[in-house]
């Protein structure tokens, strides 16, 4: 019992980050129409836009995200603005043609990663790093739960944008219908411009709310790109209750396949749940929930 | 017109690489390659051994150098792939035309490469590379007594042989009944694992369960969770510094405070990025290791300390002075060689040497499968007190064991 | 484009002369083994480029997951090897076989989805071969990979039989896009519905195009095998390695042309390693370190400027460069 119940929520801490990171995804997929194979990366800009702040000057974290989101924002802005927005205009025969210029931002944050900070692994170590909390016999770590908590609040935050705002409400209808929304007289251009900017600021928190309990290297973003994909298809593009709710299954499914299966097959669960979703739930979990 | 154009300009490039053999200079600095990962996830591991090839080089080059001629290492990164591994030792032997490579650092760019030099008939001393079949003549279509045949050497122990200071310690003084292994699904883990799993069933040690994982894992908990269900009296750990530090700090969280002993195999345990990032968690866990700074062997401590001087940072941890030695082995090699700086030569040098490093000594010699394989003691490590300490062999220790280990009263806050 | 290819010869001069230069130029580089080995990676690409060419830039099935067919394929040679000592070579025939049986089975699955769920349901496939070739040690030796002692040390026999099988890809696709087969492929990639409307069998021509396109990814792998003599789940099934790399070489050369991964497998290969090696060590070393970045760069310049590839804008690159050089204006 303590084994599954510790499964369990151990499952949730983690899903709850994973859904942060889905969230990004799904409303990029979902308004752009592209799989943005940078989401990893972007993450990982995010992480050491943090641990440079901790470095020099002691910054925590958790504060940190105040000071780094909005930069990975900005980042993001800049990507889709001069990069990947022109695309959308120009004529070419394959739509994937701005996955593949994701590909390349990816590539080339890599590896300025590399020249500056080199590859050397990198952590934060903050006090409450390895702090516990002992619920009866399940161990919840300290910063996972705040992460967890932090999630919450952002994801929050969000919803109060897509529903209470008109922005939100631009982003989402051009999440439903691209067309439909120009018509409407949304401007098409500052939506994805500002939508990739959005995702790119919440892949940026979830990294650093990673950071206490993980560690850092330019290579680190490729695995969470991956699961990125897994919680929106399972929640539906483009559809943030849907990614929350990936990315909590994704979470508990995971550590459940690691307890019960095999640790080695950690990631085939995902992605097996993966395809089950794409041929049989085709919507995500969208269907279900209908937001 | 712009074909014949560019088929002259075709032929000139060619020209080219083939001149670059003809301009053979005897007083120049004599090229060796050195096969490492310069950048890529690997790249850290690659560097620490890159610098300390340039630091033995710099030393070797301010004695004198080989026969009055400088060193000088040609470096080619394999980037952690094993395609580039091999086309980077065919430039080194083709281009370069280098008579000797080194290096060699993750388990499966080193095997494919050792392929491509055993082809050129080109020796190839590897340093770090570790899975057991590198100097294994079978696996290269030969056998045992093709010595003449066989043109890689290795400097390390083979992964199989990393925990044999271990199994003393094991069998004289903690006598675990039990054991679950834990290792990352890579060549270097999945091997160890299986041969600890062999050195426990011959110690008499059960194997009660034996889980691995993949890069990206954050959450090791269930991992932990059911070696904890199993109730081993050891937990042996084979992971890279950041995996390791993960699984100590969340085997405190989830007070798994069973086990008589926490062994690493080497790889992470030992450096110190895993004592910051694991904090107490890391306290009086056990590592064997294939060299330690305090080691008594003339020359570590100065290589360490040296080291640290001109790079700063952490310091070197074994990888480092393997490569450091590598190159004290090419230099001893070559000045062997007498002025003769061909293949043939170089091999029958490789054959003769007995020579001391801060590695310890280096003798290629024949055993089991394996042929031109450096035997060496391997030894055991603690941290005491935010300390790595050498603890056995006891004639070497530099501190006592500690043990028993109360973990509960270790853990405390 | 299509209609100028239908009065022309099945094979033009043009291609006659790559052709024969393809011939001489491992002559030519006779004293360097290594650049000849550059030029077999070059044609190794040239296969794997087109295979997707095929599938993504003729019938619109932009595949995410090539590194599927291309691991199956190197499997099915390094398998019967390491099992029952029987000859990798058998691999050039089986490979492409297993690889077309492959195609088939997640055809299954994946041709059920549309757009990006296409993109990532194949990416997804090649994702769990990779990790099930890499636990399943009792099958294909796990992560240790399979060694396999090449038959030759000299290049021309793999050169040859690289450059066979490439003429081979090119020359099929050029073959299928000829024939009615081929213009169902463009109206699939336009619009599958209105296709379908048309009364075309969408899904027949969707598995002609996979079939032929597996064949040829599977048989790259195969060929891997044989002249790398090395392989491990994370090498074959490599998703930034192999899939990504495989659009990106279609994508700079020239989508839904016929030459245009060729054009992109030589730059591809030529910039990794002019870089990785820093400039053949004249410039100096942490040039190397820079590979992945500049290959980055021009990933982003290609599909920023020349969306069409350099084959695809070629008209428009030599417009522009007319007009600085001003130089061959007839032809």
């Amino acid at each position: 019992m303590e084994l599954f119940l510790q499964t369990l929520i151990g499952g949730l801490l983690i899903g709850g980050l994973y859904a942060i990171i889905g969230i990004g995804m799904t409303l990029i997929m979902g308004v752009l129409g592209i799989i943005n194979l940078a989401h990893g990366q972007i993450m990982m800009v995010g992480m050491y836009l943090a641990w440079l702040f901790w470095m020099a000057f002691g910054l925590d974290p958790y504060l940190s995200l105040f000071l780094a989101v909005p930069l990975v924002f900005l980042l993001g802005i800049f990507l889709s603005k001069y990069l990947l927005y022109p695309l959308i205009e120009k004529d070419s025969i394959l739509p994937e043609n701005q996955v593949l210029m994701t590909v390349g931002i990816g590539m080339v944050l890599v590896e300025l990663a590399r020249f500056i900070f080199s590859s050397d692994y990198r952590s934060v170590k903050t006090s409450y790093s390895d702090k516990t909390i002992m619920l009866g016999n399940i161990s919840l770590s300290w910063p996972l739960v705040i992460a967890f908590v932090i999630a919450i609040l952002l994801t929050l935050g969000l919803f109060w944008l897509l529903i209470k705002t008109d922005l939100g409400r631009s982003i989402r209808a051009t999440a439903q219908d691209r067309d439909a929304a120009t018509l409407m007289g949304i401007s098409s251009k500052r939506i994805t411009i500002l939508t990739y900017g959005i995702g790119s600021g919440l892949v940026g928190a979830a990294g650093i709310l990673l950071l206490p309990i993980y560690y850092l290297f330019p290579d680190v973003g490729p695995i969470f790109t991956v699961k990125a994909f897994v919680i929106t298809i399972l929640g539906g593009l483009g559809s943030p209750i849907g990614a929350i709710a990936g990315g909590i299954v994704l979470g508990i499914a995971e550590t459940f396949g690691a307890t019960y299966i095999s640790m080695g097959y950690r990631d085939a669960v995902g992605l097996v749940i993966f395809l089950l979703v794409l041929v049989f739930l085709p919507g995500g979990l969208k269907q279900i929930f209908k937001i | 017109m712009k074909f014949t154009k560019i088929l002259i300009g075709l032929i000139a490039v060619g020209l080219m690489f083939s001149l670059n053999s003809c301009g053979k200079k005897e007083t120049g600095p004599i090229k060796i390659g050195v096969l490492l990962p310069l950048t890529g996830h690997q790249a850290n591991f690659g560097t620490m051994e890159k610098n300390s090839y340039e630091l033995a080089k710099e030393e070797i080059n301010a004695k004198g150098g080989i026969n009055g001629r400088k060193l000088e290492f040609v470096y080619e990164d394999d980037t952690g792939k094993p395609d580039v591994g091999r086309s980077a030792a065919e430039k080194l032997i083709n281009v370069d035309k280098v008579p000797m490579i080194a290096g060699g650092y993750s388990s499966s760019v080193t095997f494919a490469a050792a392929a491509v030099a055993q082809q050129y008939r080109t020796p190839f001393l590897v340093n770090t590379g570790s899975v057991d079949k590198i100097t294994q003549p079978e696996d290269f279509n030969l056998t045992v007594n093709d010595g003449d045949k066989f043109y890689i050497y290795r400097m390390n122990p083979p992964v199989s042989e990393y925990a044999s200071g271990l199994e003393s310690l094991l069998s004289e003084v903690v006598k675990p009944k039990s054991v679950y292994i834990i290792h990352e699904n890579t060549a270097f883990g999945t091997k160890g694992a299986k041969s600890f799993a062999k050195t426990a069933k011959k110690l008499g040690i059960e194997v009660l369960g034996q889980q691995q994982y993949s890069a990206g894992t954050v959450d090791f908990k269930p991992l932990l969770l059911n070696a904890k269900k199993a109730n081993p009296d050891m937990v042996y750990m084979i992971s890279y510094v950041m995996d390791a530090a993960l699984l100590m700090k969340q085997a405190r969280e989830i007070n798994f405070t069973t086990p008589k002993l926490y062994v690493g195999a080497g790889a992470g345990f030992t450096m110190p990025a895993f004592k910051e990032n694991a904090g107490k968690a890391s306290d009086h866990v056990v590592s064997a290791t294939l060299w330690h700074q305090t080691l008594p062997i003339k020359g570590a401590k100065e290589y360490y300390d040296n080291y640290v001087k001109k790079y700063g940072g952490d310091g070197p941890d074994y990888h480092g002075a393997e490569a450091y030695s590598a190159a004290y082995v090419v230099a001893d090699v070559l000045t062997r060689c007498k002025g003769d700086y061909s293949k043939e030569t170089i091999k029958k040098a490789l054959d003769n040497t007995d020579m001391m490093t801060v590695f310890g000594p280096v003798k290629f010699v024949s055993y089991g499968k394996k042929i031109h394989q450096n035997k060496m003691k391997t030894y055991v490590v603690q941290w005491i007190n935010g300390e790595l300490k050498l603890v056995w062999p006891k004639n070497l220790a530099n501190a006592k064991f500690e043990y028993p280990i109360d973990w509960k009263k270790v853990w405390a806050e | 484009m299509e209609d100028k290819n239908k009065k022309s010869p099945f094979v033009t001069k043009v291609e006659l002369g790559i052709i024969a230069f393809a011939i001489i130029l491992p002559f030519i580089f006779d004293s360097s083994p290594y650049f000849q080995g550059l030029l077999i990676f070059v044609l190794m690409w040239v296969i794997l480029g087109t295979s997707w060419n095929l599938l993504a830039g003729y019938t619109g099935l932009v595949s995410f997951g090539h590194a599927a067919y291309f691991g199956i394929g190197a499997y099915a040679a390094a398998l019967p090897y390491y099992h029952f000592h029987i000859s990798p070579w058998w691999g050039l025939l089986t490979g492409g076989i297993v690889a077309v049986i492959l195609g088939y089975l997640l055809g299954i699955v994946v041709f059920r989805l549309r757009g990006p769920y296409f993109a990532l349901g194949t990416l997804a496939s090649a994702e769990i071969l990779r990790l099930i070739f890499g636990e399943e040690e009792w099958l294909t030796n796990g992560h240790n990979g399979i060694l396999y002692m090449t038959t030759w040390v000299s290049k021309y026999p793999y050169y040859f039989i690289a450059l066979i099988l490439a003429l081979g890809a090119i020359f099929s696709v050029k073959f299928v896009m000829r024939t009615k087969a081929g213009y169902y492929f463009l109206s699939i990639r336009e619009d599958e519905d209105a296709a379908q409307a048309l009364g075309i069998n969408t899904k027949k021509y969707k598995n002609i195009s996979t079939v032929i396109s597996t064949f040829w990814a599977g048989m790259a792998g195969a060929f891997y095998m044989i002249y790398m003599g090395f392989i491990d789940p994370e090498v074959v099934f490599a998703l930034h390695n192999i899939s990504i790399i495989t659009i990106l070489v279609g994508i700079i050369g020239g989508v839904g042309t016929i030459w245009g991964p060729a054009v992109g497998a030589v730059v591809m290969v030529l910039v990794q390693e002019l870089f990785r090696s820093s400039i053949f060590g004249l410039a100096p070393s942490w040039v190397s370190g820079m590979h992945a970045f500049v290959f980055g760069l021009l990933v982003i310049f290609v599909i920023l400027y020349m969306a069409g590839g350099i084959l695809g804008d070629w008209d428009l690159i030599k417009k522009k460069l007319k007009f600085s050089r001003k130089v061959e204006t007839s032809k």
